[in-house]
């Protein structure tokens, strides 16, 4: 001690020193040590982001992990699920605003990342494993996402139902919106809750309100959907007015109560338990293998609301715009390198032959591949029939509704919102629609 | 003492105190910057932020000027969040601090097992407000709920409600969770005061006659003013930026009937890509927690003083 005070040099060293190590100690201790990406001995580690949710794509994701992590020398995929529950958008956004954004992420909102630099151009090596029509590119001529199942639009956005308990009523699958109407009728003459809907997550709010809006959306197909004519005027939201007041009476008088609070997956349970004699789902097939791995004795069918002429209208898959989903590898994983490369080779393992007879095996419907005459398709899930007899149907129309708006999707969860409002009864149907075009305006008009 | 020092000596003190504060300052600046880095600029970033149209994701943006402030003024949702944002936060800090203090009341006054009873108030707070909602989610469930279940078992099936998706309760239901939440660490600090009363204070009260009430009012009382204050400063911090609760149980619905400002500024900012318009709303969010804590605790100290 006394020498130190008579060495101020040495002390000042010292104490520069200490201040130096904590501080790198401090900042060592907030960098932390990412364990889920990077190098990981030999292999290189890489995160899958994804919205979890619907069982049998949490099944499929993980069993095609895990197949590909066992060949693999090179690359190990790790899952990173966004919990069912949480808004995946959100989230995901969240996680972008951290720095935190994975190789491989399940896309929402697509061209507000394109735009934003966010996402890495998929290679050939990848596109060439899928037919031509499974994807597009975006205006710059690069592709940035790639389709998780097979392109059925929105085939899986519809009814799932008690087969059994339609044999002993004498009801018949509805073929006109007005049968369907009739069907609702009856089962509640029965004393009988006709139909669940979920809307705590918001957006199940849709698996109701698209199948009734769709006639209305399809009469826009041909003049770039329905979206897009809002916006240059040749139409507006009082042209839904009708499918709005629509899907208000079917919540007043024939959905089951809490609804409010309902998550997508209780719809399940309650179609199951008796509680509800239908339910509204957007998982398809999925929903029919969530059925069956609840209740195996569980009889489900499955149909879509028909439109007044008995069309069945159902949205195409968009390949570009901000509602094309699918998987995109990130620009953070481009400038790694390494990265990129480990996320080139899982989707190459993705859209092949293998991967896709893992997908079907697990319930799911694997994409467009050019291989796909060699994938055998999983028909053991009861009331698969159902699902592949929509395809097969005289009656379906696909339309096309593509917003080329990337302020689209801000607008979408404040329509959903509304609509929940509406059907809520804390504002009325005119409330509903103004509120909705006012918002529309000052965000995707204006934008566009 | 100091004066009977020399001239090089007094220098060479200061000088060495000089160089004790800049190593005290040395080790506080490692934790200094991260502060900065992590709280300070991000917040004063946000004021410039709020002038922008900036969606959160893009390199780029325009200054908008005051138009983010004006939507928001002029939107009847962002006045539904502060009114939910007030009621939660007057109300919890009303409930929670009555509540509390009758509760450090009656554990000051348990002779045995208080230590039990104690942690059992305690216990609700030790468990994240994330997990204590989600519990509450499960409970409240409208159709598989423990709580409607019970009701419809014991006869009446009226009562059952659908807790979380009612557009007329669900706020009150939420105030009640976030009560439930907060109440234990409230009443551990009342207790922590009501036990620092001097006793000779309360028996020198009690033989000039002061009944118990009396003795509360005018003596117990004044004592634990500060605690009040800590008390519901805190509450109402709490209450205004109540967020977790809101995102587990309702994720601000049925439609936006129980969004909160700071679950506004979550849904807008990031949720709906208006990364600037949610800057503008964390702006006055910011306000109205400074003015009213400020507010609140200027009024609370002079009463202790009076007191």
């Amino acid at each position: 001690m006394r020498f130190a005070m008579t060495r101020p040099g040495a002390r000042r060293t010292l104490a520069v020193v200490a201040t130096a190590g904590i501080a790198a100690l401090t900042l060592a201790g907030c960098s932390g040590s990412d364990d889920n990406a990077g190098s990981d001995g030999d292999k290189t580690s890489i995160r899958f982001l994804y919205a979890t949710g619907d069982e049998t794509w949490n099944s499929a994701v993980d069993a095609i992990v895990t197949a590909f992590n066992e060949q693999s020398e090179t690359t190990e995929v790790k899952l990173d699920p966004l919990p069912a529950g949480s808004d995946y958008a959100t989230a995901m956004k969240t996680m972008d605003a951290t720095g935190n954004w994975p190789a491989i992420v399940d896309m929402r909102d697509t061209v507000t990342y394109i735009n934003a630099g966010k996402l890495a151009p998929i290679p050939t090596e990848v596109t060439s494993l899928l037919s031509d029509d499974a994807y597009g590119a975006a205006e710059d001529g690069n592709v940035y996402t790639v389709p998780y199942s097979a392109l059925n639009g929105e085939l899986g956005m519809n009814i799932v139902y008690n087969k059994d308990y339609f044999e002993e009523n004498g009801l018949i699958v509805p073929e006109t919106y007005d049968d369907f109407i009739a069907l609702l009728d009856a089962i509640k003459a029965n004393g009988d809750e006709p139909l669940a809907t979920a809307a705590g997550e918001v957006w199940p709010s849709d698996q109701l309100w698209k199948p009734l809006a769709a006639p209305y959306f399809a009469e826009y197909s041909d003049e770039g959907g329905f979206w897009n004519a809002v916006v240059d005027g040749s139409a507006s939201i009082e042209d839904l007015r009708e499918p709005l007041q629509e899907l208000l009476d079917i919540t007043n008088d024939y959905v089951l109560t809490g609804w409010q609070s309902t998550a997508d997956a209780q719809t399940t349970t309650l179609l199951v338990n008796g509680q509800a004699i239908m339910a509204t789902s957007s998982a398809g097939l999925g929903r029919l293998n969530d059925i069956n791995k609840v209740d195996p004795d569980f009889n489900a069918g499955m149909f879509i609301i028909p439109a007044k002429d008995g069309t069945l209208n159902v949205l195409k898959n968009s390949v570009t715009g901000d509602t094309a989903g699918g998987l995109a590898i990130s620009a953070q994983a481009q400038e790694d390198g390494d990265e990129y490369d480990a996320a080139v080779e899982f989707l190459e393992y993705f859209y092949s032959v293998d991967g896709a007879n893992i997908l079907e095996e697990q319930g799911w419907l694997a994409p467009n591949i050019t291989d796909a005459d060699q994938v055998t398709h999983n028909t053991s899930i009861p009331g698969s029939e159902d699902f592949f007899g929509l395809l097969e149907s005289p009656k379906l129309t696909w339309y096309q509704n593509d917003s080329s708006s990337a302020s689209f999707s801000a607008f979408n969860t404040f329509f959903r919102q509304t609509r929940i409002e509406m059907q809520d009864g804390q504002i009325t149907l005119d409330e509903a629609i103004e509120k909705a075009q006012t918002e529309f305006d000052k965000t995707v008009d204006s934008a566009s | 003492m100091s004066a009977s020092l020399s001239a090089p000596a007094r220098t060479r003190r200061r000088s060495r105190q000089i160089r004790i504060r800049w190593t005290m300052f040395g080790f506080v600046v490692p934790a200094l910057i991260v502060y900065l880095a992590m709280v300070i600029v991000p917040s004063l970033q946000s004021i410039q932020l709020s002038f922008t149209n900036w969606d959160g994701i893009a390199d780029d943006y325009d200054y908008v000027g005051f138009a983010n402030y004006t939507d928001m003024l002029t939107s009847g949702r962002f006045w539904n969040a502060v009114k939910n944002t007030l009621l939660l936060g007057i109300g919890s800090a009303i409930i929670i601090n009555a509540i509390s203090l009758g509760m450090a009341l009656l554990l000051d006054r348990l002779v045995h097992l208080q230590g039990l009873f104690r942690t059992a108030v305690y216990l609700p707070a030790l468990v994240s407000a994330f997990i204590v909602a989600t519990i509450w989610k499960y409970l409240l469930n409208y159709n598989f709920g423990f709580v409607n279940t019970f009701l419809r078992d014991v006869g009446v099936p009226d009562a059952a409600r659908d807790w979380l998706g009612d557009s007329d309760i669900v706020v009150w239901v939420i105030l009640f969770i976030v009560c439930f939440t907060l109440g234990g660490n409230t009443t551990l600090i009342y207790l922590a005061n009501l036990q620092s009363v001097p006793q000779e204070l309360l028996e020198a009260a009690r033989i000039d006659g002061a009944g118990k009430i009396q003795v509360f009012l005018n003596v117990t009382w004044p004592m634990i003013a500060g605690g009040v204050t800590i008390n519901v400063t805190l509450a109402l911090i709490a209450g205004w930026t109540i967020f977790d609760q809101v995102m587990v149980l309702t994720s601000g619905g049925p439609g936006f009937v129980s969004e909160t400002m700071a679950f506004f500024i979550y849904k807008v900012g990031f949720g709906e890509y208006r990364a600037g318009f949610g800057s503008a709303a964390a702006v006055v969010l910011f306000l109205v927690v400074l003015i009213s804590s400020a507010a609140t605790n200027g009024y609370m100290r002079k009463r202790e003083i009076q007191a």
